[in-house]
């Protein structure tokens, strides 16, 4: 088997085209950019503000969510469950922050789901690209209202006990009829405030 | 396809962080070190066909429309997308963008006092074929100064983002130009530890008899984290 080394990441720099979004990229609930959203499941908005050393705000970040859909599927043959998933459900957005360091998401709660012997509580994966990280970084948030789940997630085990509740979403009321999640994402701070990121 | 076992980064590829020289890194950076975990479900899926998403096919940045051709040396960038057993990437979205012949970006936070070319907008995106294969017909792009306190300009490099098979798979990066003295002084191609790492980030050219009269042939292979699980036998 022949053996080829990984490509260098780079830092998405300051200039990645506005053209690139479309106006529905940031909903995971369509397949297409006109496709109707997927009404299978509670339609939700996740909303923060993104902010750098001294809590200054980051503009033009690039966000990219990814999750199951409401039943816990993902439309993908390493989900051994596959055929059971939404086919009307992307489970992927693409958001940039705004001058005031604000991204938002539509999408559907994410379902739970058995892997190995344990079971993941709902949670939605984000990637975050920007000027000034060489490297992305990649964090998950969980949602409140499921302490048994949330207590039981091999992820969330993982995170030092003290910095565990940084990724939790906090309920924040609704906004058209959605109820409205917010998720701050602090990329370097003060460790009791940063947010915790993963690696594989 | 299906990503099967992914082996962590190997040394001195990942760009050192943060960066000597590139003062935006110390403010960006995370101060706590990320958390390894092993990669799961969440980690190890992708959207099937993103294209159906991320409209593709926007091959050409070098001829805006009829008769509008960007002003600059005329380019060809094809390569291949890989995972890390050298297989092909069918399908893969691959993003590209760059500054114009003149260094500047065709972007409202790009304010510096270089033209714009009103026949350049610099950005296209497709999908690989069934041989993980990609093309681009655009311009060489200018250097151009960052502004910092160092005077430090960025090399001629093309900017790629290719969204594969897995979520961990994602990548961003940037192809840079055989030969570009500048390439010696830039501070982001310097961040990657590892000379053969970084010698894999510039293009290779193609002698010009192999390519014709309309262009210079570039060609340039990305190879994305992850191996494919062994196909089926029949
Ligand atoms: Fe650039």
């Amino acid at each position: 088997m022949n053996r080829a080394l990984p490509t260098s990441q780079h830092t998405i720099g300051p200039f990645f085209p506005r053209t690139y979004f479309g106006p529905t990229d940031h909903d995971l609930r369509r397949r297409t950019a006109t496709a109707t959203p997927s009404p299978r499941g509670e339609a939700i908005r996740i909303a923060g503000r993104v902010t750098r050393a001294g809590g200054e705000v980051c503009v033009n970040a690039l966000l990219e969510a990814w999750q199951a859909d409401a039943g816990g599927h993902f439309d993908h043959p390493a989900d051994p469950d596959a055929a059971a998933a939404d086919p009307d459900f992307l489970g992927w957005g693409r958001a940039a922050t705004d001058a005031e360091g604000r991204y938002h998401f539509l999408t559907l709660l994410p379902g739970g789901y058995v892997e190995g012997n344990h079971r993941r509580a709902p949670h939605v994966n984000l990637q975050i690209m920007a000027s000034g990280l060489m490297r992305p970084v990649l964090t998950t948030l969980f949602f409140p209202g499921f302490s048994a789940e949330n207590a039981a997630d091999p992820v969330l085990a993982m995170v030092p006990e003290g910095r565990r509740g940084l990724l939790l979403a906090q309920a924040e009321g609704d906004s058209e009829g959605l109820r409205c999640f917010r998720f701050d994402i602090r990329l370097r701070g003060d460790p009791a405030e940063e947010t915790p990121f993963f690696v594989e | 396809m299906r990503i099967d076992s992914v082996p962590p980064w190997p040394e001195g590829i990942e760009p050192q962080v943060p960066t000597e020289g590139y003062a935006g890194t110390f403010t960006h950076t995370p101060a706590v070190p990320p958390i390894r975990r092993p990669p799961g479900r969440t980690e190890l899926t992708a959207p099937r066909d993103l294209a159906a998403k991320l409209p593709c096919g926007d091959d050409n940045l070098a001829v805006l429309g009829h008769g509008r051709m960007a002003l600059g040396q005329y380019i060809h960038i094809a390569g291949r997308i890989l995972d890390e057993d050298a297989r092909p990437i069918a399908h893969a979205v691959v993003e590209l963008w760059q500054a114009n012949a003149a260094g500047r970006y065709f972007h409202p936070i790009d304010t510096r006092d270089a033209p714009l070319d009103p026949d350049f907008i610099g950005n296209g995106r497709i999908r690989t074929d069934a041989e993980g294969r990609f093309g681009f017909f655009t311009i060489r792009p200018g250097a151009y100064p960052v502004p910092s306190k160092n005077n430090w300009w960025r090399p001629p490099h093309v900017h790629f983002s290719v969204l594969g098979p897995a979520s961990l798979s994602r990548l961003v990066t940037q192809m840079y130009f055989p030969g570009d003295p500048m390439n010696a002084y830039d501070h982001i191609l310097n961040s990657v530890p590892d000379a053969a790492a970084r010698e894999r980030l510039i293009a290779r050219q193609l002698p010009p008899h192999e390519v014709g009269l309309g262009w210079l042939g570039f060609v340039h292979d990305i190879v994305l984290r992850g191996r494919a699980a062994t196909p089926e036998q029949p």
